[in-house]
């Protein structure tokens, strides 16, 4: 047999390790590029989902922003007491009647409360939060503050005098509209949870300035938690 | 008369040829099962952003919860990309000046959209619920995994049929209780035991279904 042969036999024996080496490696490595489809069956459809793009609109969102003035159905907003923690020209001192003061009302004001607002007033309310802390520690930098920071401390909720005194609806309206540096949550937190969090945090003020004569006769810690 | 004849030596390849007869079918299925399947096509795709977003920053770091910025996904099937009012609650303030920031501010003052790109696509008819996963305990890293620490956001599941059924017939060991289904570092095997995981599926009344119409509309 001519060596030739053998050689052009073994090497593309070689060659055909050649593909699996190639895949092996597109499977543990980032790409940037569209996923290739070898088979296409429906996955592109004419059709817009959530948040998808419309490249007819100047904004090219498929999903139209509502026209100016218009009222979606279910939010009239007439009940200043619920929308706007209002009552008779005063902040609301108490729950709205939707928001009944449960146990899991307050529960659920505490999750919320960890997800939107502990990340700068702290889960305490002391107002030690991280993005709070990385805010201070970019503004104290050496060299000045980094890419223009500016950054107030954020509030302690808990032992602030401004904060303290506060009634419910003014709470529930700083979180809805936002006050000096802080956003308004109004768009990211639906109604009933901005109370939840508003009684939430009254409750923080209050656990923290407990006293031992407010555990009721007869409950030992481990029961009262 | 000059027939050609293979020369004698060529019997000696007879066997050669058989086996190889035999390899490569068996080498064209293994490659287009590889090759082809979407742990290959699909998994690991990581598009450019037009915005260097860090989640490990901002999830993994500062500890912000996935629902910061993700509000729908115990509401809706679609979990939403945040408007650019939410990078604003603190850029406004934090690194307002950094060029990186630059789109979001454009965005901001404009009021178009920062256009995201979909890093986790499905095919247009298959149908998945967010929130019908969240709000029973399969949390955010089956199937995205540790978010918290990537840079850049890349797809580590393949986001198949197969894929999906895998959980859909044994869903046991995916399920964590609902408080911990944003922690991208809890893991359910080493926090509890298989019983506790079999009393979570009892509770949520988990029997996930096969059925073509779950998820294909």
């Amino acid at each position: 047999m001519p060596r030739l042969f053998i050689y052009v036999g073994l090497i593309l024996l070689l060659c055909l390790l050649i593909p699996p080496a190639v895949i092996a490696r597109v499977r543990v490595t980032p790409n940037s590029n569209l996923p290739v489809h070898f088979i296409q069956d429906m996955d592109f459809q004419s059709k817009f989902k959530a948040q998808s793009v419309n490249p007819l609109f100047a904004d090219r969102r498929a999903v139209r922003p509502p026209v100016d003035s218009t009222v979606a159905r279910g939010e009239t907003y007439v009940d200043a007491y619920f929308y706007d923690g209002v009552v008779g020209g005063q902040w609301a001192t108490t729950l709205p009647p939707q928001i009944p003061l449960t146990m899991a009302t307050l529960q659920r004001g505490q999750q919320r409360f960890n997800i939107y607002c502990s990340v700068c007033h702290g889960e305490t309310g002391a107002g030690d939060g991280s993005v709070n802390q990385k805010a201070m520690e970019l503004v104290a930098n050496t060299n000045g503050p980094v890419n223009g920071t500016v950054w107030v401390q954020a509030k302690n909720l808990v032992h602030d005098e401004t904060v303290s005194v506060q009634p419910v609806g003014q709470l529930f309206n700083t979180i809805t509209n936002g006050i000096r540096n802080m956003a308004g949550y109004g768009s990211q937190i639906p109604v009933a949870d901005r109370w939840a969090i508003a009684a939430y945090v009254k409750s923080l003020q209050r656990s923290q300035n407990a006293h031992p004569s407010d555990v009721p006769a007869g409950v030992t810690l481990a029961e009262a938690k | 008369m000059s027939r050609f004849l293979f020369p004698r030596w060529t019997n000696a390849l007879l066997p050669f040829v058989l086996v190889l007869g035999a390899v490569a079918p068996l080498y064209a299925v293994m490659f287009v099962a590889y090759g082809f399947s979407p742990k290959t096509t699909e998994a690991g795709y990581m598009p450019v952003q037009p915005v260097a977003y860090s989640h490990a920053v901002h999830a993994g770091k500062l500890g912000i919860d996935c629902r910061y910025c993700h509000t729908t996904v115990e509401q809706a099937g679609f979990a939403s990309v945040p408007a650019t009012q939410t990078c604003m609650n603190c850029h406004t303030q934090i690194h307002r000046d950094s060029p990186k920031l630059e789109v979001v501010r454009k965005s901001y003052e404009t009021g178009m959209p920062v256009e995201w790109i979909k890093v986790h696509k499905l095919g247009d008819y298959a149908y998945f619920n967010h929130s019908a996963h969240i709000t029973r305990g399969v949390g955010c890293v089956e199937c995205h995994g540790r978010v918290d620490q990537m840079e850049e956001v890349s797809r580590v599941s393949p986001l198949s049929m197969g894929w999906c059924l895998e959980c859909h017939r044994n869903p046991t060991d995916r399920l964590r209780p609902v408080d911990k289904v944003t922690s991208m570092a809890w893991d359910q095997k080493a926090e509890m035991t298989r019983q506790q995981r079999e009393a979570l599926q009892q509770t949520f009344n988990i029997h996930p279904s096969e059925n073509c119409s779950t998820c294909h509309r």
